[in-house]
């Protein structure tokens, strides 16, 4: 198989972009990655564009989007697909990009991924996004992503001894990471007094889907993240500006549809296979990843998931988070972007911008404050259902 | 002479699956018993009988949720995941005051038009 690098990053600022057509949001961070590459001049030449999306149709009334944004970038004839694997679409779409580079079939992919969620009210996008759910066991009994991260949480709690503040732990320290990205939906950072221990705490941090509360909780988010993909075993690849970030390992893996039908509902299969899989296809172990992006849709993800990939024993991470190792200072930091939770979840886009912030710190190009220390190689998880798809990506330096 | 058996007062259920090859029980529906392979023909449900889900079960975990979704006027709502005397799971709405993980339950079957489309069968777990 051939060697895969990452030689161009694009990113839009996270947020509110309900006022734009989702094909221009995509568009933007593509040009952003073909710029970063030097190759905009010369996009005719990309051999396959994939983008990540996972609900367009529901939430913009717009199907078809990777063929618009070929022609909104003035790139036809350049073959496009989209890829649809629900939150983890970005991760799934950067996987059939590796494929097609490590293949043969190309030597330079465009990948994109992106949502705009915030063109309809809340309460509709938390329908939309249930019905990722099994349509009969769970969509109709009235079940949401919410309920499932509530009820996961409770049972981690009852289990290991996590209290709420040690949520609120994980908050704070995503928000001081977010807080410096200029990529994310909420630049602001939040204090233990003002989420946990401060007499107002329980009025400012409500609950969302009991007992997870609004900062354990991510926004919902609008925006797009894109790679350029280069065979670097090909001359095609030689003559970009930045050395390639090479991807080491990328696999997914699946677990059942419904979470009442898994033998240990707390246990997340799926990641653990996938990160199984990526550290065997990159050579590594656990202790070999310098920092990592889990998707913390709900806080206590950035927990599971990391213990799952082996960073932590079960039920033993958030003794960690006390300590400061997942800090950006710390033995292992984790959510250096601010995570899910302060950079925000466009839900077919944080795949992508999972990897995004890989290459970032891998390059050294992470804002002051928030750049890791010499990093060699990055970990990302994309988590699609309630744990039922998930993607692992790992990124090398070298 | 006019029927008015129409509006006869359906009583709702939900389904599980039992494999008649094996014995080995499902909910929600499988298109292929994991543990002998056996087909289902969801047209013909050869191979296969189907039974009510309900009874006595136990709470394995639950949650109140304030942000519900399209169709729902209610401020909060309680949902939680339980386990049938059968070993069956099954996850739907619960209506008690207290709820607590371990407690027991008892499961009932409500029709209910709040999610966007026709109206569906729910799960609801009572004390």
């Amino acid at each position: 198989m051939a060697n895969v690098g990452i030689v161009g990053i694009g990113h839009t600022k996270f947020g509110n972009s309900s006022e734009y057509d989702l094909s221009d949001v995509l568009a933007y961070a593509a040009t952003d990655a073909l710029e970063d590459a030097h190759f905009l001049a010369r996009r005719k030449e990309v051999d396959q564009v994939i983008v990540g999306n996972m609900a367009s149709g529901l939430f913009c009334h717009q199907s078809a989007v990777a063929s618009a944004l070929v022609s909104r970038m003035d790139m036809e004839p350049v073959p496009a697909e989209l890829v649809e694997n629900g939150p983890a679409s970005g991760a799934s779409a950067i996987k059939i990009g590796y494929m097609a580079v490590a293949s043969g079939m190309a030597d330079i992919v465009l990948v994109v991924g992106g949502e705009v969620m915030r063109k309809v009210t809340g309460w509709v996008g938390t329908d939309y996004v249930a019905t990722m759910l099994h349509t009969d066991a769970e969509y109709n009994m009235g079940l949401t992503l919410p309920a499932f991260g509530g009820m996961f949480t409770r049972m981690y709690m009852e289990r290991y001894g996590l209290t709420e503040r040690d949520l609120a732990l994980l908050a704070v320290k995503n928000h001081a990471n977010g807080a410096k990205n200029k990529y994310a939906h909420i630049q602001a950072p939040c204090t233990i007094e003002a989420i946990a221990d401060g007499p107002d705490a329980s009025v400012v941090n409500t609950y969302v889907a009991e007992p997870l509360r609004m900062y354990s909780t991510c926004p919902v988010s609008d925006g797009a993240a894109a790679l350029l993909l280069v065979n670097m075993d090909s001359p095609k690849a030689k003559g970009f500006p930045k050395r390639p970030i090479r991807i080491a390992g990328i696999a997914s893996a699946t677990d059942t549809h419904c979470v009442h039908n898994r033998k240990d509902p707390l246990k997340l299969d799926a990641v653990r296979i996938a990160a199984e899989k990526a550290y065997a296809m990159a050579s590594l172990k656990p202790s070999d990843i310098s920092f990592a992006e889990l998707h913390d849709a709900f806080s206590i993800l950035e927990l599971a998931i990391s213990e799952e990939v082996g960073f932590f024993e079960r039920g033993k991470s958030f003794l960690a988070v006390r300590k400061g190792e997942t800090d950006i200072g710390g033995r292992l930091p984790i959510n250096t972007s601010g995570g899910l939770k302060s950079k925000g979840h466009p839900v077919g886009g944080t795949g992508v911008s999972q990897a995004v912030e890989l290459v970032r710190q891998l390059r050294g190009e992470a804002e002051k404050g928030r750049q890791v220390l010499d990093p060699k190689y990055g970990m990302a998880v994309n988590f699609g259902g309630f744990g039922n798809n998930v993607v692992a990506l790992i990124c090398a330096k070298e | 002479m006019i029927d008015f058996s129409m509006y006869d007062q359906k009583e709702p259920k939900i389904a599980a699956y039992k494999c008649l090859k094996c014995g080995a029980i499902y909910y929600p529906a499988p298109m292929v018993c994991s543990s002998c392979d056996a087909r289902r023909d969801p047209v013909t449900g050869k191979g296969w009988e189907t039974f009510d889900l309900e009874g006595p079960c136990t709470l394995l975990s639950w949650t109140r949720l304030w942000n519900l979704p399209e169709g729902y006027s209610k401020k909060n709502m309680l949902f939680g995941i339980v386990e049938f005397e059968n070993g069956l799971r099954a996850s739907g709405q619960l209506e008690v005051d207290d709820p607590k993980t371990g407690m027991a339950l008892h499961s009932t079957v409500v029709e209910s038009d709040e999610r966007p489309g026709d109206p569906v069968n729910v799960f609801v777990f009572t004390q």
